[in-house]
């Protein structure tokens, strides 16, 4: 039998016994890091950590701290990284965003709106 | 001259595709991805074939191109039948739109021989004239209830225990036969009831009108008992018995049975699963304990964590695959549920599955009271003092007033799993749902912060064990016979 998980479970919605905090900062060059996607990424991080996003001349600084109720405590190497990943994920997702929207619109439409009628028709 | 061109003047140029919609979710700590297109077909990409599928650095012949084309996930330029079959199967999914209010509930008394600690619906246990329903209030319940446009209704008599005023079950079930002749809509009916006061009275009457039952069992004598507790502590001996009846006089597939998970289920599942088996009964569902009514109260509900009961849902899932692969056909709904939305594109009106949410436009509940609600969670919300799901009342309202009220508009549409943070993002989002109770119950919010809802852990969860069962040939076989 095959326990494997297919994927990282997901921040649980209880809460647990209190473990120790830790504290991270990283910062992005604002030039090339979108705010949107950093506030995407916290977002998904919530069940773990929060994050303060602060601007700094041309950075964007963030300041994690991992919350003492997770289930998942992390070191600080390791918040930083998955950190890190899910903000690689968040700029691809806008990548994507970016390029398909368009097209998202029109299948939408094609399915849904007045392209539906006219093909109907 | 060569009679036939060179083989590339047959490819497509990577500028001549172009990226369709899709999400994606990385799998663990590895490079690996899972994609997902529009309407939830999956495929598992490395990080460098997801970078080349973004940067469309893809040729006929690759490996690559063919997979993520077959995925729908790029097209060529000036195309039009993926995006027309994305759209059709869009519109497929999507059509339980179109079936407005199919259910409706009546809750005929809150009165209820039982105490179950877990009781969602806040049970009362005397005083018969404030806690059933009238008959004046059952007659506009179900003006409105054949006020409704689809063409086929289904009305389920809840409780309490709804059989204790089984006289009013009766005649709402000849008065809305008589209606349904009158309006050609069809008529299907529903007891929810313990079977504690079962007899064979009320199965010649089910039996007459095709009434279905359904009934809770939640697993061996002392397990039961001990979850489900009333005078002479029998109700295990009693709900086993009015199944049996019920099978015997109506047929055995006009009866099914619900369990509930307490903690006292966790470490029982086979056992739950054995009880099942030789009631012979054609499957069971898994189901986690609900944030309302007594089982809040009593603190029943925060006994047990997502992680525990997700931990009971695969043991369990595996050991219905085992007894499967061992020749008997017996099925867990609620995967085969979500297994119906992964392999296929036929609309699913299951109310947690789906978005815009079920509440109002999928079920409608009429309280004892006269009261309505836009579902049954949020009438056991409003036992508790919450009347956010409340719409109105069977004296005041029709149909349209209670489905076109802000309340509901308003609850539908801040949760819609399409536009929400997150969600709308998520690579099982084809194949999730919105659920504005559960979460209003539980954040105080109908959307919902996803990262910190267990609803939103529990589908991930599920989901995730369903795709890794079925990377395993053989029991990817059992799944999809499910999936009917």
């Amino acid at each position: 039998m095959r326990l494997m998980r297919l994927m990282r479970p997901m921040p649980p919605a209880g809460t647990k016994a209190s473990a120790p905090t830790v504290s991270v900062t990283v910062d992005f060059d604002s030039s090339v890091q979108s705010l949107g996607a950093l506030e995407a990424a916290v977002y998904r991080l919530i069940g773990i950590a929060t994050c303060q996003i602060e601007r700094d001349a041309d950075r964007f600084v963030c300041h994690l701290t991992s919350k003492s109720a997770s289930r998942t405590p992390l070191t600080g190497v390791e918040l930083k990284e998955r950190f890190l990943e899910i903000v690689c994920d968040e700029n691809l997702r806008l990548r994507v965003a970016e390029r398909t929207d368009g097209m998202r619109n029109v299948i939408l439409a094609l399915a849904f709106g007045s392209l539906a009628s006219s093909q109907g028709s | 001259m060569a009679k036939f061109l060179p083989p590339e003047a047959f490819s497509a140029a990577g500028d001549a595709l172009s990226l369709l919609p899709f999400n994606f979710e990385r799998i663990g700590s590895t490079n690996e991805y899972l994609v997902a297109n529009l309407v939830g077909d999956f495929v598992r990409l490395t990080q460098t074939e997801l970078d080349r599928l973004v940067d469309l650095q893809l040729r006929p012949g690759d490996g690559l191109y063919e997979r993520v084309y077959a995925a729908h996930l790029v097209t060529r330029k000036g195309q039009q039948s993926q995006r027309q079959l994305l759209a059709l199967r869009l519109r497929s999914r999507m059509s339980f739109l179109r079936q407005i209010t199919p259910l409706h509930i009546f809750v005929v008394t809150l009165r209820c021989e039982h105490s179950c600690p877990y009781c969602q619906v806040s049970r009362q246990s005397s005083d018969r004239s404030r806690f059933d329903m009238s008959e004046d209030i059952a007659q506009r319940a179900l003006d409105i209830a054949f006020q409704s446009h689809s063409p086929r209704i289904k009305i389920e008599f809840q409780g309490g225990e709804p059989l204790l005023n089984f006289s009013l079950i009766k005649e709402i079930i000849l008065a809305a036969r008589d209606r349904s002749i009158t309006t050609k809509k069809a008529v299907d009916f529903v007891i929810a009831s313990n079977l504690a006061l079962l007899d064979d009275e009320i199965l010649t009457f089910c039996k007459q009108n095709e009434v279905l039952i359904s009934t809770s069992l939640d697993g061996p004598a002392d397990l039961h008992n001990k979850n489900r507790p009333r005078p002479g502590g029998n109700s295990y001996d009693l709900a086993v018995h009015g199944l049996r009846r019920a099978k015997e006089v109506l047929g055995p597939d006009r009866v099914g049975a619900l369990m509930t998970t307490t903690e006292a289920s966790l470490d029982r599942v086979d056992d739950i699963i054995d009880e099942y088996l030789q009631l012979d009964l054609d499957g069971i569902f898994l189901r986690p304990l609900s944030p309302f009514g007594f089982a809040i109260k009593t603190k029943q509900y925060h006994r047990y964590d997502i992680e525990k009961w997700l931990a009971f849902y695969e043991r369990g899932l595996r050991r219905i695959i085992e007894i499967n692969r061992s020749g008997r056909q017996f099925r867990e709904f609620y995967a085969a549920l979500i297994l119906s939305r992964m392999m296929s594109d036929r609309p699913i009106g299951y109310v947690d599955l789906r978005s815009p949410a079920g509440i109002g436009i999928g079920a409608l509940v009429y309280n004892y009271d006269g009261s309505v609600f836009a579902s049954d969670e949020g009438r056991m919300l409003a036992e508790t003092g919450d009347n956010t799901f409340r719409l109105g009342h069977v004296d005041n309202d029709e149909y349209s007033s209670l489905i076109m009220s802000d309340r509901l508009v308003e609850a539908i549409s801040s949760s819609l799993t399409q536009c929400a943070p997150e969600c709308s993002s998520c690579v099982f989002e084809p194949h999730c749902g919105a659920d504005p109770v559960y979460h209003h119950a539980t954040q105080g919010d109908a959307l919902g912060i996803k990262p910190l809802s267990a609803f939103c852990a529990r589908q991930k969860g599920v989901m995730r064990l369903l795709l890794e069962i079925l990377e395993t040939p053989s029991d990817a076989a059992i799944l999809r016979s499910w999936a009917t």
